[in-house]
């Protein structure tokens, strides 16, 4: 049942709109610090993101775009599948945590990415397959940290971190970003 | 000066609007557990704001069943904030 106080709104005293506020920001702190990643989705983020680092580089060293289509595949694939299943578990959607950890759109996340994948492509048109492999690691790993620094943001300060970019934003940014490395395929 | 907003005064609906600040979107059931309420007073409350267009809802799936989903909109958003901003003041006024 809905309290008369509910059904008919009145001027709070100061006493009670300083307990509203706390409990209505106890509540939401709540909510925010229960959110957590599914069992697994650091280290599949991270695998996903060197698999599309490696897999774009070897394109560049080799000569076969379809190689940057499989690693986008891939990438596309395991966030689909980690994005479902945080939804999943926590019951909510989070813009920020979609694109900021999923699709790096972070500044930490994204230097890193760009420094990881030109280090990789130089080293594949040298033919350095170690150092394709280590810069492609080394990129995995920096985006997941990026992702675990943002997830520590979002709980100290949810309101400000949960929504993030809007869908069509973030979709906007992957079609560039695809378009962006195919042009540069045709470019090689 | 920010006004207090007579659809938000009551406290079940400030927790509920400050709720969906953290979130794009929450299904039904994780806001009932977050407000500690039952389905019949979450659901009154929800639509007494959606007919303010403070708040959104929509039918959906989670884990396989149907449900429903429950988001802030860019009005409740400002409704709220102007709201809480009146809420600091009258506290201040007394402190």
């Amino acid at each position: 049942m809905l309290s008369s106080m509910e059904s008919t709104p009145r001027r709070p005293t100061a006493a009670e709109a300083a307990a509203a506020l706390r409990d209505a920001e106890a509540s939401r702190a709540g909510l925010a610090h229960a959110v957590a990643t599914p069992s697994g989705f650091f280290t599949s983020m991270s695998v996903a993101i060197a698999v599309q680092i490696a897999a774009t580089a070897a394109a560049f060293g080799v000569g076969a775009p379809w190689l940057v289509v499989a690693g986008v595949a891939v990438f596309g694939v395991v966030a689909g599948v980690q994005l479902a299943r945080f939804r999943r578990r926590n019951g909510v959607w989070l813009g920020g945590f979609a694109g900021r950890v999923v699709l790096g759109t972070g500044t930490a996340a994204s230097l890193s990415y760009a420094l990881a994948l030109a280090a990789a492509i130089w080293a594949a048109y040298g033919d350095r397959s170690a150092l394709v492999a280590l810069s492609s690691v080394a990129g995995g790993a920096a985006y997941a940290l990026a992702g675990r620094r943002w997830m520590r943001a979002y709980r100290d300060e949810p309101d400000v971190h949960g929504r993030g970019e809007s869908v069509a934003w973030l979709a906007l940014l992957a079609v560039v970003a695809v378009a962006g490395l195919v042009l540069l395929l045709l470019d090689a | 000066m920010a006004e207090l907003d007579d659809h938000v005064v009551a406290p079940a609906r400030l927790k509920l609007m400050t709720v969906l600040t953290a979130v794009s979107e929450a299904e039904f059931a994780t806001v009932r557990a977050a407000l500690a309420v039952s389905d019949s007073v979450l659901s009154k409350h929800i639509t007494a704001l959606e007919e303010v267009d403070y708040v959104r809802r929509r039918k959906g799936l989670h884990r396989g069943r149907r449900t429903t989903w429950v988001s802030l909109t860019p009005r409740g958003r400002k409704a709220l904030s102007e709201h809480v901003a009146a809420l600091r003041a009258l506290i201040d006024g007394v402190d």
